[in-house]
């Protein structure tokens, strides 16, 4: 197994796949000649040519809308947005178009698309740049919603991603592009919908996903000091999401906290926190408490954006609480 | 979590306090040990002090209430905590359950009583309005699948929140429980669901049974002398439309044999046994619902007239359901009668923490040894019940020889 950065992991993940399968390719900002806004798609360009690695102008709905149509007849469209800020200029196309193409021709139409790029509070980018976008995602049907917390989950959801028969939308935290792990090499797959345990604990559930789940698992070595084992579980894929895993920890623990970056009010620990009430309420010693970004807009300045952030004080004050400790 | 202060115990024997003047006002911050009130014991005005720092968040009594010990008198909010919305999310909750109809004395009245100006936390059964108890749902689903009513349980969390954690305390305190004794009312029967009177009921008689060794003494006074006396008395009274009572003459002999024999009018705590200053007489009430045991305080010192106007008043404010906390409070020791129904005898279980309890019979003709003869005469059976812990069998003997002298003699009453 070598050792990548995250960015490193989704570049061998869309080489391996555009080897494999011919019809892959990518599209985007200044994903060709520039090698990549993040260096994602650094020397793709060199090695499948601009058929393949495609610079398009500064229009995402376009371009979203061209990759659809790819995708409607045959292709496997890699769109790649700068950041998914900027995907709500192509959200129509996202939503109404890639989402329920299949749907909406009966059948006759699959829209086999990635569209990938950075996303998140990721230091000093201001209000308009700073979007994160899971839950609006993950509430459309016929979407999946993917968000790798680690370079080896970044790999294997990316070519699974890119395997899909369906539209997948693929969040990668921007301050997690230089993280450094092992990656497996060669075909490594991780099944769409399957959520990873971090780590094992019987005393509280904690959900997360992408950027927190570091903070998450801070927080717990930090419980367990005080002798309260946390179980800790990576969503990865955020829709369709993996109810099984988070029940199982949760009648076993009797309690759940979320930890999410986005805003608190219709966020995705809402949802979540909805689906486990409806099928274990009974199993509940403590209200399900939410840990997610303050709900404001994200200040440019950097001290503030940190105290909007999901942090250990705020994750552990939360177990504390329902821990009734 | 906000702290709730109860009238805490300033002197060995007091009961209630009332509020003479606060000493704080809603919003102030409160240091440990700043005063909180100047309290008039049954002993001396005392100040009240904070056993915590905290910001005033709601003030329940106004100057001049006399408050039971262990109700909650104010609310104070923690550091951190916003004194405004505590006072809100507080203001109906009120340890002790202020404001119900409690039979005999509320359990969270009768817990705190036992410790010194207890600022509860956890609280010991913390009521929502309405008599809600407040439980997360594995809590409820444990004490459902093993026959724990969960307003027995105290609990730790937030406002008095059963948690699982108080439940598995709860059942491993207790032996293993037998199986559930409930059954699908048969047909054209009801299932009645507890009130929170029942509840009460229920949990103090249980815990008296639990708690005291019982020992039961039973005296058959005969009592002509005081059935004479009685008529004669209530032609006197027939234009003040006064009829006394029997059980009137009851009440009275016994405040009058308990100056006598303190160690009847005492309570048991664990680490003691408190004699008490006043002689307040607890006079049992049925009513539809269950019973209520309002008090005649200082019983001692009223006449024959005066027990039967308060205890009338009494009785009529517990069937309206207007008892005050002060008729409700403060009882050292309590009368059951049941001779109006014209049963012969009967035992009583003991109102804890009183250590004793006189079940009263029908006053009924029987047949005497008198001398060498037989002769009609009316006999009553008292039936003292006392618990063991305090009082021992001679004890009891004692007071009753007094009792029953002043029954069958009731010029000694006089003396």
């Amino acid at each position: 197994m070598a050792v990548l950065t995250f960015r490193e992991a989704l570049n061998q993940a869309m080489q391996e796949e555009m080897e494999r399968d011919q019809n892959v390719f990518l599209m985007g900002e200044e994903v060709a000649e520039y090698d990549g806004a993040y260096k994602v798609s650094q020397g793709l360009l060199k090695k499948f040519g601009p058929r393949r690695i495609i610079d398009t102008p500064i229009s995402e709905g376009g371009f979203a809308g061209i990759g659809i149509g790819a995708a409607m007849v045959g292709l496997r469209p890699i769109v790649e947005f700068m950041t998914f800020s900027f995907s709500l200029v192509a959200i129509d196309q996202i939503v109404n178009n890639a989402a329920n193409m299949r749907y909406m021709s009966g059948g006759q139409f699959s829209v086999p698309i990635v569209f990938r790029g950075s996303s998140g509070m990721a230091g000093c980018l201001a209000a308009t740049h700073s979007h994160r976008l899971e839950a609006w995602y993950a509430q459309i049907p016929g979407l999946t919603v993917v968000m790798p917390s680690t370079p080896a989950n970044a790999k294997g959801l990316l070519k699974s991603a890119i395997r899909s028969d369906d539209p997948v939308v693929f969040i990668e935290h921007e301050v997690l592009y230089h993280e450094r792990a092992e990656v497996p090499d060669g075909d490594h797959l991780i099944p769409i919908g399957k959520a990873e345990i971090k780590r094992e604990g019987g005393d509280v559930t904690l959900i997360t996903y992408s950027r927190s789940l570091k903070a998450t698992l801070a927080a717990a070595e930090t419980l367990a000091l005080d002798g309260v084992q946390a179980e800790v579980i990576d969503l990865r894929t955020i829709r369709p999401l993996d109810l099984e895993t988070l029940l199982t920890s949760v009648v076993k623990t009797h309690r759940a906290v979320i930890v999410e970056e986005d805003w608190p009010y219709c966020g995705l620990g809402a949802g979540i926190s909805d689906r486990i009430t409806q099928r274990v309420f009974d199993e509940l010693d403590a209200p399900i408490r939410r840990v997610a970004s303050k709900d404001a807009p994200i200040p440019y300045n950097k001290a503030m954006e940190q105290s909007m952030l999901p942090s250990v004080e705020r994750i552990t004050a939360a177990v504390r609480d329902v821990m009734y400790r | 979590m906000p702290i709730e202060v109860t009238m805490p115990k300033l002197s060995p024997t007091m009961e209630t306090g009332v509020i003479a003047q606060w000493l704080v006002k809603v919003g102030d911050t409160v240091k440990e040990g700043d005063p909180l009130a100047d309290i008039e014991t049954d002993k001396a005005t005392m100040q009240m002090k904070s056993y915590d720092d905290g910001v005033i968040a709601l003030l329940d009594r106004a100057a001049g209430d006399e408050v039971a010990l262990g109700q909650r008198v104010l609310v104070l909010a923690k550091k951190g905590e916003d004194p405004k919305a505590v006072a809100q999310s507080m203001a109906g909750a009120k340890a002790g359950g202020a404001g119900e109809k409690p039979a005999a004395k509320s359990a969270a009245a009768a817990t705190s009583s036992n410790g010194n100006g207890k600022q509860a936390e956890p609280v010991a059964v913390e009521v929502a309005p309405g008599g809600r108890v407040k439980s997360t749902p594995l809590a409820r689903k444990i004490a459902a699948a093993s026959s724990v009513d969960v307003s027995r349980v105290t609990g730790s969390g937030p406002g008095g929140r059963v948690i699982r954690a108080d439940v598995e305390a709860y059942l491993k305190a207790k032996p293993a429980a037998a199986p559930p004794l409930s059954r699908p009312a048969a047909r054209g029967g009801e299932r009645i669901p507890h009130t929170r009177m029942r509840k009460t009921i229920a949990q103090r008689m249980l815990a008296a049974k639990q708690a005291a060794p019982e020992i039961h003494v039973m005296i058959e006074p005969r009592v002509d002398r005081l059935v004479a006396a009685r008529e004669e008395l209530n032609r006197g009274l027939a234009r003040e439309n006064i009829k006394l009572s029997l059980g009137d003459f009851v009440t009275k002999a016994v405040a009058m044999a308990l100056r006598a024999h303190p160690a009847l009018n005492a309570s048991y705590e664990p680490d003691a046994i408190v004699r008490h200053g006043d002689i307040n007489i607890g006079i049992a009430v049925a009513l539809d619902e269950g019973l209520i045991v309002p008090v005649l305080q200082n019983a001692d010192q009223l006449g024959l007239r005066e027990i039967r106007v308060q205890s009338e008043a009494i009785a009529k404010a517990a069937r309206a359901g207007s008892l005050t906390s002060e008729q409700l409070t403060g009882g050292t020791f309590t009368i059951s009668n049941l001779g109006m129904f014209g049963t012969r005898q009967f035992d009583a279980i003991l109102n804890l923490p009183e250590v004793a309890i006189l079940a009263v019979g029908a006053a009924e003709r029987r047949p005497v040894v008198e001398g060498n003869q037989i002769v009609p005469g009316t006999v009553m059976t008292l039936n003292l019940t006392a618990d063991h812990r305090a009082v021992d069998g001679a004890t009891a003997a004692l007071f009753l020889r007094t009792l029953k002298g002043m029954l069958e003699e009731p010029a000694a009453m006089l003396l």
